[in-house]
């Protein structure tokens, strides 16, 4: 498929590529209050990108929006989303529609609510097969099970019959990244797949996902709170922080070199895996909230180098080679 | 207090559409005597079936009778029994489903048994049976002699109390087991005052809405009742008599006669429905769906 | 599941019993003996007697119930009436399918539309269908059934004459003329279940369309109405619950309407059993009507159960 392993740049042909994109919530008065405000970057074929901010940074919201499933409340009020050369902004429902699962696909957070509990992990793989490609049951159903073994489920033949409460917590995530790479999509974007797992369970989907990304060639969006565990997996960070991105760069550079003072706290934090607020904790104050956005730096208020530039005016992304960053004072 | 207001201005109109229709009907009953020109008893045959005029707003029926002091009137027979029953079923329910939450164990299983048998029994079936059975005469208590509808207000009451036992036990079982129940009895609380004191209270939302929703369908099986013949006995009256003998104007066309009643039942029953639905919203938005059937 | 099953039955057969019982103390509890109503007022006190020697009435209450008991469930005899002699099974059967054909149209009547409503108004919120929804929910509440009865057959009966008032043909008769004089007792009697089960559907299927298991089967691109389906899939037990449960109170509310139609049902066989004190005919029929009732009772909470693949593992 695609160069794999490395850290593309991000000026190759990209498979995805988001620009300027802004994302908004119709607000009670009637008026839009922007969550994502203009967000820019690009994701390589094969290439893992991890999206890291806290719960309200928009990191969420970006990829909902690409996947064209931001609900009846929220919409796309600006920008451009490239997908493989298509502007997905611009496309129909019923062509969206048949994008996703088959080219580009999405998981959740809560395994435990993301599956019908209703059906049968056979037949909810099954069915997104037979959405998108024009084959029988039966052939759906070997589809599945060959699904549900790629993901490391033993016994997949037999599992397939299985409801989804009668898998643990991490099996349940495992069905559910069978179900979208089912159809071998080429971009597979994790929101959070880790977060309501114990934590022996997240390495192993973590690694999963890795593996899955070397075999079948798969460009990975990874979101995440966590750093550390994005970190293990990817090959360029992307930090959010007010529904904008305000560092981006290769893993390691992040992990070493990070020059915006919020991705430095973010990495010193002691890394906790068990709780939704995660490292964050430790930054004192809390994330803008939607609506009251600051003029300036959105992370001006909690910064701790502060200058008076910062509360005024919004420090512009500068690109310098294979690293972006949006801040007047960098470490 | 502050909390009381704020949550009085998220009733929407709608609520209060509901509110308004339940006073007007508490004050007809109450204050019929002030409100109703005419008697509503008294057969005046010169005046029969006249059709709705200056003096007679809503007509009269075969008898002469006017129609709006009587379905003025007919408010305190629908109010009697659709409230009574439901404060005769809520004495019986709540206090079932309190004892059975809170002595667990044998006497739990006994009593909700007994809540579940009453349950599926099928009341309108059951009311007009039993009422058949006893008579339609008055009930005889001492020197009291109550109409026939005493029978049908404790009937209905004790169908309607499996609906209270049901919410009351749910709600008073996770009770009491939370742990200031427990510390409660740590510190040495009498049993009475737990019960009443910190599990009642916690039930009585829920109590609330499931009475006002339960009113309406008092409502509506009095007014049935009475329109077998079997529930309020002429001439008192009673909007589902007035029904009743309003069948043949059906033919003949005096439409007053069957429209002012059932209108009456109607706004009645849109009413008690309107409000325990913003109770409900009050109190618990987040169940939307109403399971209360009859 | 099978000991789900049967747990359930039994303690239904149970309830049976014991409500059974109540209903034969009442019958026996209320003023006037069936003997002095069926003699007449001059009949002797010899006569009566020998009227209640005849017919079992010395025997204790118990006796009585144990021995119509085991007559009920092992022959299918509820006794003879006592004013027309005839077996009451008979009498019952002769006016059981008039109430039943009125209350199964009202059930499909009620199921077909309430459900459709119930989804449109769901699948549209703020919609024209949502509006029509919370209104017809608010109206169709709140209008008793024998009223809706009465004004339908001024309007379509004698005004617009297109069905009969009242009467009854049986389905022997042709089906269209069966089917003209059920069709509005059965519609009176469905609205207020329209109302109820449109409710229902609207409230649980717009619950099951926020869940996450949905926004997944978009995320994988299934079709529009699939993704509808997989939302009903979880949707649907509570108001095929309440479906089952509103099946039984319908037969009570079908009492009423049988009389405003004038229809030679259930309603009228247990107002006379009831006006001649025929005691086992009008045990005979109420028994009836309970035992429709818990089955219905019996069939919602089974059905609760299965439709859950949660609740079908655990059993």
């Amino acid at each position: 498929m695609s160069t794999v392993g490395t850290s593309p740049s991000a000026t190759s042909s990209p498979l995805l590529a988001i620009e300027g994109l802004r994302v908004g919530f119709r607000a009670a008065g009637g008026g839009v209050i922007e969550a994502v405000r203009g967000v820019d970057f690009t994701v390589a074929p094969g290439e893992a990108v991890g999206i890291v901010g806290e719960s309200g940074s928009g990191k969420s919201l970006s990829m909902l929006a690409v996947m064209r499933l931001l609900g009846s409340t929220a919409g796309i009020t600006g920008g451009r989303i490239t997908f493989d050369g298509r502007d997905l902004t611009a496309l129909g429902e019923a062509e969206m529609r048949r994008l996703r699962g088959r080219d580009l696909a999405m998981v959740f957070q809560d395994p435990q609510s993301s599956l019908n509990p209703a059906l049968t992990i056979g037949r909810q793989i099954a069915d997104v097969v037979r959405a998108h490609r024009g084959v029988g049951q039966t052939e759906a159903r070997r589809v599945a099970a060959e699904a549900l073994e790629r993901v490391g489920i033993r016994d997949a033949g037999r599992r397939l019959d299985a409801y989804p409460h009668e898998f643990s917590g991490g099996m349940r995530q495992r069905a559910l990244i069978a179900m979208a790479i089912a159809c071998r999509p080429r971009l597979l974007i994790a929101d959070e797949p880790t977060t309501a797992l114990d934590v022996t369970v997240q390495a192993q989907i973590v690694d999963l996902i890795a593996d899955l990304r070397r075999d079948l060639g798969l460009a990975v969006v990874f979101i995440s709170h966590n750093l550390q565990l994005v970190a293990e997996i990817v090959d360029r960070v992307v930090v959010m922080y007010g529904g904008k991105v305000v560092e981006d760069g290769p893993v390691e550079t992040i992990e070493r070199a990070a020059r915006h003072p919020y991705t430095r706290l973010l990495r010193s934090c002691v890394p906790r895996l068990d709780g939704p607020v995660g490292p964050l904790a430790t930054i004192e104050g809390t994330p803008p909230r939607l609506g009251r956005m600051p003029a300036g730096c959105p992370f001006e208020p909690r910064c701790p180098c502060r200058e008076a530039l910062c509360a005024t005016e919004m420090p512009p992304l500068v690109a310098a080679e294979a690293h972006r960053l949006a801040c007047w004072r960098p470490q | 207090m502050n909390h009381w207001s704020q949550a009085l201005r998220a009733v929407d109109w709608t609520g209060w559409l509901g509110a308004a229709f339940v006073v007007l009907m508490l004050g007809s009953a109450v204050f019929a005597p002030f409100i109703a020109p005419f008697d509503p008893i008294e057969v005046r045959l010169e005046d029969r079936l006249a059709a709705p005029d200056a003096v007679h707003w809503l007509g009269t029926d075969q008898a002469g009778r006017d129609v709006f002091s009587r379905v003025i009137y007919g408010a305190r027979a629908s109010l009697t029994v659709g409230i009574g029953a439901v404060v005769i079923g809520a004495l019986i329910g709540v206090s079932a489903g309190l004892f059975a939450a809170y002595k667990g164990g044998l006497g739990d299983q006994l009593v909700m048994r007994i809540i579940d048998g009453i349950a599926a029994i099928p009341l309108l079936v059951w009311a007009i049976a039993i009422v058949g059975i006893l008579g339609v005469g008055p009930v005889q208590i001492g020197p009291v002699a109550l109409p026939n509808e005493a029978k049908i207000v404790l009937l209905v009451g004790v169908l309607f109390s499996p609906v209270f036992g049901r919410v009351t036990y749910a709600v008073a079982q996770r009770v009491v087991r939370a742990d200031f129940v427990k510390a409660r009895l740590l510190q040495g609380a009498r049993h009475r005052d737990i019960v009443l004191g910190d599990i009642l209270p916690n039930c009585l939302s829920p109590i609330i809405v499931q009475a006002t929703l339960l009113v309406a369908i008092g409502i509506v099986i009095e007014a049935s009742v009475s329109f077998v013949g079997l529930g309020v006995q002429p001439p008192s009256p009673s909007w589902g008599t007035m029904l009743s003998d309003a069948r043949s104007a059906i033919y003949s066309g005096e439409w007053w006669l069957p429209v002012f009643p059932g209108l009456a039942i109607s706004l009645t029953v849109v009413g008690f429905n309107l409000l325990g639905d913003a109770v409900r919203d009050l109190f618990d938005p987040r169940s939307e769906a109403r399971t209360l059937v009859a | 599941m099978f000991r789900l099953v049967a747990g359930r039955m039994l303690s239904s057969i149970g309830t049976l019993l014991f409500v059974g019982l109540a209903l034969f103390l009442l019958t026996r509890s209320g003023p006037g003996s069936p003997a002095r109503i069926v003699l007449g007022a001059d009949a002797t006190q010899q006569q009566i007697a020998q009227f209640e020697e005849s017919h079992g009435l010395d025997r204790p209450v118990l006796v009585q119930y144990g021995s119509w008991l085991a007559d009920v469930v092992l022959r299918g005899d509820f006794g003879k009436s006592f004013v027309t002699g005839r077996d009451v099974a008979v009498e019952i059967s002769a006016s059981l399918p008039v109430t039943l054909s009125i209350v199964l149209l009202a059930f499909l009547i009620a199921l077909v539309f309430g459900l459709a409503i119930g989804i449109a108004a769901a699948l549209n919120p703020g919609g024209v269908f949502d509006r029509l929804a919370r209104l017809g929910a608010v109206v169709g509440l709140s209008i008793p059934a024998f009223w809706l009865g009465i004004i339908l057959i001024r309007f379509i009966a004698v005004d617009l004459r297109l069905l009969p008032p009242g009467g009854y043909a049986p389905l022997s008769a042709g089906l269209m003329v069966h089917v003209q004089t059920i069709l509005m007792p059965a519609v009176s009697l469905a609205v207020y279940y329209i109302a109820v089960l449109a409710r229902m559907t609207q409230a649980s299927l717009q619950e099951a369309l926020r869940g996450d298991y949905v926004r997944t089967a978009r995320a994988m691109g299934l079709p529009s109405w699939k993704v509808v389906a997989y939302a009903l899939v979880n949707a649907l037990p509570p108001v095929i619950n309440l479906a089952a449960l509103s099946f039984g109170y319908m037969f009570g509310w079908a009492l009423i309407i049988e009389q405003v139609f004038n229809v030679p049902g259930l309603s009228r066989a247990l107002l006379n059993a009831i006006s001649q004190r025929d005691f086992l005919l009008l045990q005979g029929i109420v028994f009836l009507f309970t035992v429709i009732f818990v089955l219905a009772n019996l069939i919602a909470d089974l059905v609760n159960r299965t439709l859950d693949p949660r609740q079908r593992s655990t059993a």
